[in-house]
């Protein structure tokens, strides 16, 4: 391990021992000790608890003293700094256009802390773990990348420092182990401002040696400029010529710097941190360091034997699209977003960001993680988008989390995202859903009288009316879109509920029949599958809704289009086991709706199969005797009976005698 | 490979194509189709409108007769797939309800069920059991086509759609992609076109295969392929009449999975022909 500095601390008790091993270095005054300005890199004369670098031609030549009068302290005062890299160092003064090479005549011998095999616990907690991160900054992008980095550094088991460049003194780099530097690009390819000083003065001929230091730079810039990162480059080839040591090549990032930038931090911290306490890089520690710092290293082990997963929060690469409406110019698009972001982050958070960081304009309804008009669709699913995280919104295929985000379904959309729910407040209010209670039995209470209610009933009651949005459920159905008077699942379940909820007076159960009875009502859903798919609540209203529409089929006895399609497809069920599409399109639409179909060209596509590849034209004997039956795709007028037919008679006399 | 095989609603009726492309396409991948040959219709949803625990028996007649078949149940429907998947969900997680069915399978037919059963969609037996790689390597006529995956809402549901995902599914993109085809990104891929509203809602299903139908149109598909055969009736009977109704553009060939599969399986190359020449004059 090379020798680069040596400093007193306070306690010398001007014994003189040092003084008379080594007066080429130590000065021993009335009251300490100090290093003498010719043996230092940076001629001061005190105690050096700067730790300024000793001169190379010192260290060469009085190495052992050195050491030796560290020994030979009686209290310990005099601390020997060393590093792992003893080469040679060339000084580049690129101010003055001269260079100076100075060599270490003898390089000396390294001694890393040892390291027992995957001991990365000792690696990342002793001696010094402080690591600087200077930014260079003009609109603050820097800045804040350092103090993201300086956070993330406790993870790698560092203690990082954030430095701002104006003001920094240049003298305290050469003790420095670590230095991460992030600096962007100004006009044409110049410093940032409060970076300008520090530039200038590590490009006189005074600037330190930087032997020891390990280094990496990020740089950040835009490639439509001519001098794209430029600053940055400077800083990379000036930190190199000082004799510091380049850990992980720079990074030049563009104006879409943060995925980028946060690779190259994940890896410039793991690198830092197999830096030791005493300067030495361990470079086979990296990839172990990476895993601690990811959490990778089994999790705790619990009580009972079960082992606790460490949790990783790793950055998702994110391609967010997000629909996009202006009514001003009443345009649409779709604006997409490629970033890096943490799983755990919502996709309200998400959104948010952004907003806040690229698109001021980006509109959508913000609230409360609970609140319920902040419904949205994202990549075909309805969520609040406030209680779902991004790894857990969609599949991550192939690394990347790819969100379609669209406004909810169903609503007329005002901008971007923001829809107006209006409408479904309107049809809320037609549907009369306060309450209108019946005179019951009840407690009294020393309040009031109050009812009771079988818990049963209440808990059914209350689990079918608690979804989370009534726009996210209004916007569930596939039938709302396309039928404009269609009351929707979120207000029919509210008034199911309402119907079968005991408190309610027999007027009001009657008007709420009618209600549900109504064009409007539970015969307008076309299919209750779209509603049942819609996450854990959609499986609770779509079983709700079907009670309903059983119950209204049964008090309109089955008539009408609606009733006869249920009654005739169950009905031709009975009698064979199978679906008998003759029967159901003769006894439903009646004589006008065939003749309807055979006009509007339904018939003839039947027939003929005319989009698909058909097969055999005549596929029964029945379309000999009584054409259509049998020709192309026109279902079968007559069904062959499925196996022990009489098992399906049997249920069906068993459980519903009305078929 | 074995299964015991349910055809769906109108496999046996109107849409005959399905019966016998699954056949060929099933011997081509050497998967064996054992005939439930008792099963009756799943219900499609409607016939649980009229009575629930009727439709449950029923379909819980025919987990018993795949259970004594000691087979978990294929189906090429969509439809099929997911009230079948529903209705055994719904079994297996209410065990007095199980119990109740039970006691009337015992009576009516000598049956019982014990819910040791599943049912697949053939979709997900291919992606998941028999695998794509395999697929691909016996691909004789490649779908060289670009091609919208019809999944329908059923089969997307949770605990039915094999290992797909419920909201955003591309096991279909996947298939089309190894057939040689292009598959096409589309929102329509798993909204319902409203069958079960058909005859009652006409206006409004219309209108819901009219927008599935432009928006596959839109997004430069040549054709249509559909996992469910009800909906492939409504998507293909319909969709002149869907087209005039809303003044979207609606013409396009619509088929089967089945028929996909099996064509690019090297079987049946007349309907191949017969496909690329509606491909070339259908449409806008």
């Amino acid at each position: 391990m090379a020798i680069i500095s040596v400093w007193i601390e306070e306690g010398c008790i001007t014994c003189d021992v040092c003084e008379e091993t080594l007066p080429e270095v130590f000065e021993v005054t009335e009251d300490t000790c100090f290093i003498k300005a010719e043996s230092r890199v940076d001629g001061g004369h005190d105690c050096n608890e700067g730790k300024a670098e000793l001169k190379p031609e010192i260290i060469a030549e009085f190495h052992d003293d050195l050491l030796d009068a560290a020994d030979g302290c009686p209290v310990d005062v005099i601390i020997i700094v060393e590093s792992g890299e003893a080469a040679t160092v060339e000084v580049e003064e690129a101010a003055i256009s001269e260079a100076e090479a100075v060599t270490v005549a003898e390089p000396i011998a390294a001694e890393p802390i040892e390291i027992a095999g995957d001991d990365i616990e000792e690696l990342l907690s002793v001696g010094d773990r402080g690591l600087s991160i200077l930014f260079g900054s003009q609109s603050g992008n820097s800045e804040e990348l350092a103090a993201k980095w300086a956070k993330l550094a406790a993870n790698y088991g560092l203690e990082g420092a954030v430095h701002d460049m104006d003001g920094f003194d240049l003298a305290s780099l050469s003790s420095m182990k670590r230095v991460l530097i992030v600096c962007s690009t100004w006009g044409e390819g110049e410093m940032p401002d409060n970076a300008e000083e520090l530039w200038l003065a590590a490009n006189t001929a005074g600037a330190p040696s930087l032997a020891g230091v390990h280094f990496s730079v990020c740089a950040l810039g835009d490639t439509s400029y001519e001098f794209y990162c430029q600053s940055g480059i400077e800083w990379d080839e000036r930190f190199e010529a000082l004799g510091a040591t380049r850990l992980l090549e720079r990074v030049d990032c563009d104006v879409d710097y943060d995925a980028p930038a946060a690779a190259w931090a994940s890896d410039a911290l793991a690198a830092m941190a197999a830096v030791d306490g005493t300067g030495v890089f361990h470079e086979d520690m990296v990839e172990a360091v990476k895993a601690h710092a990811a959490g990778d290293e089994g999790g705790a082990d619990g009580e009972d034997g079960f082992t606790v997963p460490n949790l990783a929060a790793e950055p998702l690469h994110t391609e967010i699209s997000i629909f996009r409406y202006d009514p001003t110019a009443a345009s649409t698009g779709v604006d997409t977003w490629v970033c890096a972001l943490p799983g755990h982050m919502s996709v309200l958070a998400a959104l948010r960001e952004i907003k806040n960081t690229h698109d001021g304009t980006l509109s959508f309804r913000d609230g409360a993680v609970d609140d319920q008009s902040t419904a949205i669709c994202v990549n075909g699913r309805l969520i609040l988008p406030g209680n779902v995280r991004l790894d857990s919104v969609a599949p991550i295929r192939e690394g990347t989390l790819a969100l379609r985000i669209d406004p909810l379904p169903g609503f007329e959309v005002i901008r971007d995202l923001v829809v107006d729910h209006w409408s479904l407040e309107r049809k809320r209010e037609s549907s009369k859903p306060w309450m209108v209670a019946a005179t019951r039995e009840g407690f009294a209470t020393s309040q009031a009288t109050i009812g009771t209610m079988d818990p049963v009933v209440a808990n059914a009651l209350h689990s079918i009316t608690d979804f989370s949005s009534a726009p996210l459920l209004h916007a569930s159905s596939d039938a709302v879109p396309h039928a404009n008077g269609y009351l929707g699942p979120a207000v029919l379940v509210t008034a199911w509920a309402r119907r079968n909820d005991p408190r309610s007076s027999d007027n009001s159960v009657a008007s709420l029949d009618t209600l549900l009875g109504s064009s409007n009502g539970i015969k307008a859903e076309t299919d209750l599958v779209s509603i049942r798919r819609q996450n854990g609540q959609g499986v609770v209203v779509a079983d709700a809704l079907l009670d309903a529409k059983t119950s209204v089929l049964a008090q309109n006895g089955f008539n009408g289009r609606h009733g006869k399609h249920v009654w005739w497809y169950t009905w031709t069920l009975k009698s064979s086991g199978k679906v008998n599409d003759t029967v159901i399109y003769r006894q439903v639409l009646g004589p006008a709706g065939l003749l309807g179909n055979l006009t509007s060209g339904v018939t003839a596509r039947m027939v003929t199969g005319f989009t698909r590849t058909g097969g055999d034209m005549f596929y029964d004997m029945l379309a000999l005797v009584a054409p259509p039956a049998g020709l192309g795709k026109m279902p079968r007028q007559f069904n062959s009976s499925v196996d022990k037919h009489h098992e399906v008679v049997a249920i069906f006399n068993e459980l519903d005698g009305r078929f | 490979m074995k299964y015991a095989y349910h055809p769906g609603n109108v496999a046996h009726s109107s849409a005959p194509e399905v019966a016998t492309t699954m056949t060929t396409l099933c011997y081509a991948l050497g998967i064996e189709l054992v005939p439930l040959a008792g099963a009756t219709s799943c219900g499609a949803g409607i016939v649980r409108q009229a009575n629930r625990r009727l439709q449950l028996t029923l379909n819980a007649r025919t987990f018993a007769a795949a259970e004594a078949a000691g087979l978990d149940i294929l189906t090429p429907c969509a439809a099929t797939a997911g009230n079948l998947a529903e209705d055994l969900a719904t079994l297996k997680s209410d065990q007095i309800l199980l119990q109740e069915v039970n006691e009337v399978l015992s009576k009516t037919c000598d049956l019982t069920m014990s819910g040791e059963v599943s049912v697949h969609h053939l979709l997900h037996v291919l992606v998941d059991e028999i695998g794509l790689d395999k697929v691909e390597e016996k691909v004789r006529n490649p779908i060289d086509f670009v091609v919208a995956g019809y999944y329908g809402p059923n089969m997307q549901q949770a605990g039915a759609c094999g290992g797909d995902d419920v909201y955003d599914p591309d096991y279909f993109e996947q298939l089309i992609s190894i057939l040689g085809g292009t598959p096409v990104q589309w929102e329509g891929r798993v909204q319902s076109v409203g069958v079960p509203g058909l005859f009652s809602e006409e206006p409004t299903v219309l209108k819901q295969a009219a927008e599935v139908l432009s928006e596959a149109k839109a997004e430069g598909a040549d054709l249509i392929v559909s996992a469910c055969n009800l909906s492939h009736g409504v998507l293909d009977v319909y969709q002149g009449k869907a087209g005039r109704n809303t003044g979207l553009a609606t013409n396009i060939p619509v088929i089967h999975l089945c028929e996909m599969l099996s064509f690019a399986l090297g079987n049946h190359n007349n309907r191949l022909a017969q496909l690329r020449t509606r491909i070339a004059v259908i449409g806008d």
